[in-house]
């Protein structure tokens, strides 16, 4: 079927639907940054003219504080509802989020980025050992269905697909760090170290992470398993397996045709998990007081550091956003049968 | 159901009542031996009972102020409390047990609002299908977008969630947009089937249609979904508890998370841990309860999945 395509009509079809997802993706963006915008607004005492009006009480002129307050916050506190809301998207297109109030001066965008490795390199590592564990086990769920094994494996993925990622965190700290204490409880990295590529610092990284990661690994690994396990269930049905095996192919090969098929769908799943992860990782990072993106959204709560939180608020968000359309894109660059149904 | 398999059957000539009421003991008869067949199953449904028990009961079992016990702060586990006291003497054990009303009611309010507008916004988009389609679906998308969960945290500026309800209206605004998806997919493909055309053909009402035909054929599903959407509540209003953005109204397991781990450090310290394990392991036995009913739901409604 793919192969009476040619091949430039299919690169058209593959651009048509990158750019209908980047249009979307944009607009949720847009619709994200509106609702921030709204939430800011709206807070009881509205922060923003508070801001403005405090400086004023200061002795600024109304010019003065105006500049000032829209620095805070990335747009202008007075001026109409349109005005406002104009001159916020206008700084968001300079990637400009306002500066921190809690950490005076220091530009959010800073902040973020800082606080971005620590969110995103965990959830990464856990979204990847996951997919592997999940992957095999799900193939020997399937296998196994009907006995005991298979019973447990699909039980302990539904059961970890429901319970909430912050029992799963505080169940592993509670037994590896209080009870038998073989992991730190908490922080990103031992102080005595000296940052740098040193062994000592590396390590300590990677002890601190072991539990952050795994609790990542244990959460979305129900996803996978669930998932493959019902993909393996159907491709064993299909015609070609059964051919493949009367023709006398070797099961590894048979194996290979089985996980080929059985895999492609599960890049919905990448999707799902990773926008999981990011919205568990807030959890996460505050029981291990891990310094990323969700114990930034935290704490800018708790220091009611508004311009900081609609800021991280919209970086998690589009980070989401940005990772469910590749995720789909992958989707219909890898599986042929969405790309040539994209090209009929 | 499909799943009913009387070797006996109804009599053929059995008026239309008679036969409702056969199928009714029927499917009940056919529920009764999936439970029977696996004890995990049976488990399932003793788990959630026992916890809707509860929630109701839960609160009448105890005196509006819990005792507190000034001598006993942090007690070890023992047979006057078996998941010792808190940071006030109190027995954590009694805390799990009146906090779990307003888990629990938080829970079924947001099941309830997010299977009614899931439900209906997949109904209408997959009936009407067109522009209604077209619209609902963009709206359901950027619903699934939206993670809930740092919305949450931002709304929780605005907005104190003081009651269970509230609290539950807004989760289950938030989170519609799976089943309707869901819906909207079951009803496009069951539209086409033999027996959705005969009644479209006998020129039976609409109302008719969704009510009598589509909706008793979705119901399993959409009943599954309620279940599931009360874990999904569970997690994130406890875990919004335990972060603390939330204002203390009532004791509820979130609360008790909060506490056991920011002020009597549980993770540092082994004092404070069975108050922590008292409310992780209720979470832990109820998303297992609704796990093994979900399951068993799965087979009664899927016979394909049963394997003798």
């Amino acid at each position: 079927m793919t192969q009476t395509v040619p091949g430039r009509h299919r690169a058209a079809a593959i651009a048509r639907k990158v750019a209908g997802h980047v249009v979307r993706g944009l607009v949720m963006i847009w619709a994200v940054a509106t609702v921030s915008f709204v939430i800011i607004r709206e807070i009881p005492g509205n922060p923003v003219l508070g801001q403005y009006e405090s400086l004023i009480q200061k002795g600024m002129s109304p010019e003065q504080a105006e500049r000032a307050t829209a620095v805070l916050y990335g747009f202008l506190p007075t001026g109409s509802l349109w005005q406002q809301y104009v001159g916020y998207l206008g700084s968001l297109l300079h990637f400009d989020l306002g500066r921190s109030l809690s950490t005076p001066g220091v530009e959010v965008t800073t902040l973020i980025g800082h606080a971005a490795r620590w969110t995103v390199l965990p959830v990464l590592a856990g979204t990847l050992l996951s997919f592997l564990l999940g992957v095999t086990m799900g193939v020997y769920a399937a296998i196994k269905r009907s006995g005991r094994l298979g019973d447990a494996l699909a039980l302990s993925g539904s059961l970890l697909h429901g319970v909430p990622i912050y029992v799963i965190g505080l169940l592993l700290t509670a037994i590896f760090a209080t009870l038998w204490p073989i992991m730190p409880s908490g922080g990103p990295v031992d102080v005595e170290f000296v940052p740098g590529l040193n062994p000592g610092y590396l390590g300590s990284l990677v002890h601190h992470a072991v539990l952050p990661v795994v609790t990542y690994t244990l959460a979305s690994y129900g996803g996978w398993i669930l998932a493959m396990k019902s993909n393996v269930v159907a491709v064993l049905g299909d015609d070609f397996i059964l051919a493949a095996e009367l023709r006398g192919l070797r099961r590894g090969i048979v194996f290979r045709y089985l996980a080929r098929n059985a895999i492609l769908p599960l890049f919905t799943i990448l999707a799902l998990s990773i926008g999981m992860l990011f919205g568990g990782s807030i959890f996460i990072e505050q029981i291990f007081n891990y310094p990323g993106l969700g114990l930034l959204l935290v704490n800018s709560i708790s220091s009611r550091d508004y311009a900081l939180m609609g800021g991280t608020f919209l970086v998690i968000t589009v980070g989401i956003v940005v990772a469910n359309i590749v995720a789909d894109l992958l989707y219909t660059v890898i599986d042929p049968r969405v790309r040539s149904g994209g090209a009929a | 159901m499909t799943v009913i398999v009387n070797p006996a059957g109804p009599p053929a000539a059995a008026s239309p009542e008679t036969t409702r009421a056969t199928l009714r003991r029927n499917f009940w008869r056919g529920v009764w031996r999936v439970l029977r067949r696996k004890p995990s199953r049976m488990a399932g449904v003793v788990i959630v009972a026992l916890f809707a028990l509860m929630g109701v009961a839960g609160p009448l079992l105890y005196p509006a102020q819990l005792p507190r016990d000034d001598n006993a702060l942090y007690a070890p586990p023992s047979l006057a409390h078996p998941f010792g006291t808190d940071f006030e003497g109190t027995d954590v054990l009694a805390l799990v047990i009146t906090g779990a009303r307003y888990v629990l009611l938080t829970g079924l309010a947001t099941a309830v609002i997010t299977v009614a507008l899931g439900t209906v916004i997949g109904l209408i988009a997959g009936f009407h299908r067109g522009r209604w389609d077209t619209v609902l679906m963009r709206l359901t998308d950027m619903n699934l977008a939206i993670p809930g969960l740092p919305l949450l945290l931002v709304l929780s500026t605005v907005w104190k969630f003081e009651s269970p309800l509230e609290m539950g209206l807004v989760l289950g605004v938030l989170g519609w947009g799976g089943i309707a998806r869901a819906v909207r997919s079951q009803t496009l493909s069951l539209r086409e089937r033999g027996f959705i055309e005969a009644a479209r053909g006998l020129g039976l009402p609409t109302r008719h249609i969704v009510g009598r035909e589509l909706l008793p054929s979705m119901a399993p599903y959409i009943a599954m979904n309620m279940l599931i959407a009360v874990t999904g509540a569970v997690y994130a209003q406890v875990g919004l508890f335990f972060l603390g953005v939330l204002p203390f109204e009532s004791n509820n397991w979130g609360v008790m998370l909060n506490l056991a781990v920011f002020n009597g450090g549980a993770l540092t310290t082994p004092a404070a841990l069975p108050y922590l394990m008292a409310p992780l392991i209720a979470i832990l036995l109820l998303t297992l309860g609704i796990v093994l009913i979900v399951d068993a739901m799965d087979e009664i409604f899927n016979p394909r999945l049963r394997e003798e």
